[in-house]
């Protein structure tokens, strides 16, 4: 019963710069510690079976276990009520066990890969959010408690206008500098669109065969999904379009290893992707699409907002394209007519 | 009067027509998965179920989780909103009371018979589960696997296996709180066991729903299911001494209540 | 110790309703103690006060010398009691129930259960009556089977509500035998009854409730003692008239109604006078006038309208 009260005590501020807060969360992936965490999305995304772990991931109440010794060993498991689903990562890729499939997956880090739930722990996804933050976009916020601790507020708001997302907040400990809670906004500004935080949080090193993994009897071994996926798009490389070097006034990113037909547009929180969805796939998901409430079908395509995350599909000349990010459905409209020549 | 209660409790057919219901649905699901050899969708159906066809030890984990929603917290009510309207409504409290049996003793004696009957339909239940495992799945000779796909000896799978039998007992011990303060309400046992239900269908319902989010963390069947966080590895012990304080708290006050009724109320039955 | 049943005032409220309402009872060691009332007077929930069952509103309840409830624990187990009705577990035999409520509370040693069972249900007719459960047995087995459970600790004292409800007259006569017998071993009866004929059959000192109110509370022997006056039986009691001029109090066919409390006397007198006497006797008031009259005088009392008629 002392954890309420440690939490309810008053956070301490100190007068760290935002710059500076920033640069101390970007150099807390050394910090070595055991959480327990949570993360609640507001987002329905109303996608077929392929990607309900992805979505599942943003629309529900994800409770998260994590031990973390290192940037190349770590294990986030994902605790359902009645299963669990561990990512186990080495210094060479990731094992993912799903206990109630008894199936372990075996990834490499590939240059694409579907969001896990990993993605989500407050100490990757603030730091991830922070990286590529410019420094003008940043600004400081007060002191919190967060899991028992003191965490100085830092927030991003960022310049882009195609931005969905108007801004996000990460509190930070004020003691090592990790990201210890990570609020997106949407335009709502009563609730955050995603809201993850660690809820216990030890600093110790957490022992090593706690992060290891090694494939459980009877159990299926698989490779990773996202290798199948990215062969797939290879395959249809014929069919993809030349991308351009810039959409809806976001820069291309350069992806190593991707295939050309793949293309990510955008910094930070301001995120596009850009892919050749294969024809079978493409017809469900537009027909899922248009029936979702809110949803705009028009000559360029169908689209839909879910809270920040924008999601469309375009018919192009060579097929469908898949358009998705944290931009508004006016920058998928624009990158749209980029893609087509068509105009709205 | 311990030993009287205990012997009332389970001298009585009823009582173990009770526990041999109890059985028959994990019994029957063991049957029909071992034959169509269908596991439920991950996600879908009880805790352990979909794990048993791999591995017929974890059995009486899936008989505890099959049973744990609705059967056994109907079983445990029944028996609790018994004690003592059962007796009120039979004439039988008048003569205990008057004997004298203690007013206070009384309550104390039902209340450790009830967690006696919980105990041992808990342990029944575990008990046929882990027999039907084993005549009807395969074994896994080593021990099983964790939650989190770390192998567990059989000594390791036996002790998490008790700690979940007492999670669930204590799990179970609101749930007898509840019907055995509504026992010493009213002289109707039924009245007593669908109030006990009543709470239960309540807070299972106000859980599902974001509106009660506020006190979501205190309703009595909130942690029911962490019995599952032993069987991770490390055991996940946040909900489990949540869910063991909770129903501390539950118990206390309920009893409390209880006694305090009991003791000064007239007996007219 | 003088009174084995005492209560002062006692007084029990339910809402409105004053169900008891302010008696004094006054059972003394040796008493066959009639309890008489109508259904709904509130017989039930003075035994109930006695017990510690029902809390009294007001007043104070002494057991054997003791207050109650707060001596429960040392008084009840010298208290042999049958509430409304006999109550037992009807999966189990007569003999499992008896063992079940002497191990329910202390008081009974263990040792000697099995033989003291024995012989209750001896005392009450039962011995033959096997494992068969309690539920299969008649009214009036249950009626003794509940007897059998409030002799079980021989004890000083029987409080018995109605405990002739439900048995045949052959079993009532048993019962009142067994009654007698032990209290002639010396235990005091405490029975509470509508029936005044039972009452005045066994009973040596009786309460009389009415209402809620105790209206009286004697000893039978007093309240029937002689009035004074000498009933003669004559097939001429015209002439009676004549021979005890200004003695004479009531005159019906064959029967005579005389002042003065010596029948020799009397028969002396009308003898002398040549009127024929088929038998002389002194006159005592029937218990039933007894208590009519008792509970006429309590008439008086004004109830809040409707509230009796729930009854
Ligand atoms: N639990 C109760 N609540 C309200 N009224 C009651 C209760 N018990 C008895 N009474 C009332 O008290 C009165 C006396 O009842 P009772 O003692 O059972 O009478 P008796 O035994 O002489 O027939 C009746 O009017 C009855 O209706
Ligand atoms: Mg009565």
């Amino acid at each position: 019963m002392l954890p309420p009260l440690i939490d309810a005590l008053p956070a301490a501020d100190a007068p760290t710069s935002a710059v500076d807060l920033r640069t101390r969360a970007l150099g807390s992936a050394g910090v070595a510690f055991a959480g327990y965490a949570q993360s609640a999305g507001g987002l329905d995304l109303p996608v077929g079976e392929q990607l309900t772990d992805a979505a599942d991931l943003f629309s529900d109440r994800t409770t998260m276990r994590a031990w973390y010794r290192g940037p190349a060993d770590w294990r986030v498991d994902v605790v359902t009520p009645t299963g669990e689903t561990g990512v186990h990562a080495d210094g060479c890729g990731t094992w993912t066990w799903d206990w109630e499939d008894a199936v372990a997956t075996w990834s490499e880090p590939g240059p694409l890969a579907f969001p896990s739930p990993s993605d989500l722990l407050p100490s990757a996804l603030g730091r991830r959010l922070l990286s590529e933050a410019a420094e003008d976009e940043l600004s400081r916020l007060g002191a919190e408690r967060v899991a028992g601790r003191d965490a100085l507020g830092l927030r991003v708001e960022p310049a882009a206008e195609a931005a969905s997302v108007p801004r996000v907040d990460v509190w930070v400990d004020r003691a090592t500098g990790l990201p210890l809670r990570v609020q997106v906004w949407g335009d709502d500004a009563a609730e955050p669109a995603m809201d993850t935080s660690f809820l216990e949080l030890d600093l110790t090193v957490p022992p090593a065969e706690v992060t290891a993994f090694t494939v459980p009897e009877g159990a299926e071994v698989r490779e990773g999904q996202a290798e199948q996926l990215l062969q797939a798009a290879d395959r249809d490389r014929r069919r993809g379009p030349a991308l351009p070097s810039s959409l809806a006034g976001l820069d291309r990113r350069v992806v190593e290893g991707a295939p050309r037909s793949v293309g990510v547009y955008g910094r930070g929180v301001t995120l596009l992707a850009v892919g050749v969805l294969p024809d079978r796939a493409a017809a469900g998901l537009r027909a899922e699409l248009s029936r979702a409430p809110g949803a705009v079908v028009d000559p360029l395509g169908t689209r839909i907002a879910a809270g920040p995350l924008g999601l469309m599909i375009v018919d192009g000349p060579d097929g469908a394209l898949l358009l998705t990010g944290t931009v508004t459905l006016d920058a998928l409209a624009a990158a749209a007519t980029d893609l087509t020549g068509r105009a709205g | 009067m311990i030993v009287v209660e205990l012997r009332k409790l389970f001298r009585r057919p009823r009582t173990w027509v009770t526990i041999g219901l109890l059985n028959a649905l994990p019994v029957l699901v063991a049957v029909l998965l071992a034959w169509t050899d269908l596991a439920p969708r991950p996600g879908e159906g009880p805790a352990f179920l979909s794990a048993v066809l791999t591995n017929g030890t974890l059995y009486p984990l899936a008989a505890l989780a099959i049973v744990l929603p609705l059967f056994l917290p109907i079983a445990v009510s029944v028996v609790a909103g018994e004690a003592v309207a059962g007796e009120a409504q039979g004439g039988t409290l008048r003569y205990l009371l008057a004997r004298p049996a203690g007013r206070t003793r009384l309550l104390v004696a039902k209340l450790i018979a009830v967690v006696a009957f919980v105990v041992v339909t808990v342990v029944v239940v575990a008990g046929v589960g882990y027999v039907v495992g084993r005549l009807l799945f395969e074994v896994q000779p080593t021990g099983g696997t964790a939650l989190s796909g770390t192998s567990l000896t059989s000594q390791e799978l036996a002790v998490r296996t008790l700690l979940a039998i007492g999670y669930v007992t204590v799990s179970m011990l609101g749930v007898a709180a509840f019907a055995l303060f509504f026992s010493t309400l009213t002289d109707s046992p039924l009245g007593a066991t669908l109030g006990a239900l009543a709470v239960l269908i309540a807070s299972s319902l106000l859980f599902t729903l974001d509106a009660a989010s506020s006190f979501a963390p205190y309703l009595p069947t909130r942690y029911w299911l962490a019995f599952v966080d032993l069987f991770r590895d490390p055991i996940l012990w946040r909900d489990v001494v949540r869910g063991v304080a909770l129903q501390a708290v539950y118990v206390v006050v309920l009893l409390g209540a209880a006694w305090a009724n009991f003791t000064t109320k007239d007996v007219t039955s | 110790m003088s009174t084995v049943i005492g209560t002062t005032g006692l007084v029990k409220r339910y809402g409105q309703l004053r169900a008891v309402d302010g008696i004094d009872l006054d059972v003394r060691p040796g008493d066959v103690y009639g309890f008489l009332g109508a259904n709904g007077s509130g017989k039930t929930t003075t035994v109930r006060m006695l017990l510690g069952l029902v809390l009294p509103t007001e007043g104070e309840v002494r057991l054997l010398g003791e207050p109650m409830p707060k001596a429960a624990r040392r008084v009840l187990p010298r208290v042999g009691a049958l509430v409304e009705g006999p109550a037992h577990y009807g999966h189990l035999s007569g003999r499992a129930n008896l063992a079940l409520v002497d191990a329910a509370g202390p008081g009974g040693s263990r040792r000697t259960r099995r033989a003291r069972i024995e012989t209750v249900l001896e005392q009450v007719g039962l011995a033959g009556v096997g494992r068969k459960p309690a539920r299969a047995y008649s009214l009036g087995m249950r009626q003794r089977l509940g007897l059998a459970a409030a002799l079980l600790r021989r004890p000083e004292l029987l409080v018995l509500d109605e405990p002739t409800n439900g048995l045949d007259p052959q079993g009532i006569h048993e019962i009142r035998d067994l009654l007698l017998q032990l209290n002639r071993e010396g235990t005091t009866v405490f029975l509470s009854s509508h029936l005044l004929a039972e009452v005045e059959q066994m009973c040596t000192r009786i309460g009389v409730l009415d209402r809620g109110r105790l209206v009286l509370q004697d000893e039978l022997a007093r309240l029937t003692s002689p009035t004074g006056a000498t009933i003669v039986e004559t097939p001429e009691p015209d002439r009676v008239r004549a021979a005890l001029d200004g003695r004479v109090l009531s005159v019906t066919a064959g029967r005579a109604v005389v002042r003065g409390a010596d029948p020799a006397e009397v028969n002396a007198a009308l003898v002398a006078a040549g009127v024929p006497v088929h038998g002389l006797a002194l006159e005592r008031p029937s218990l039933e006038a007894v208590v009519l009259a008792a509970a006429r005088t309590s008439s008086d009392r004004v109830d809040a309208p409707g509230e009796r008629s729930r009854r």
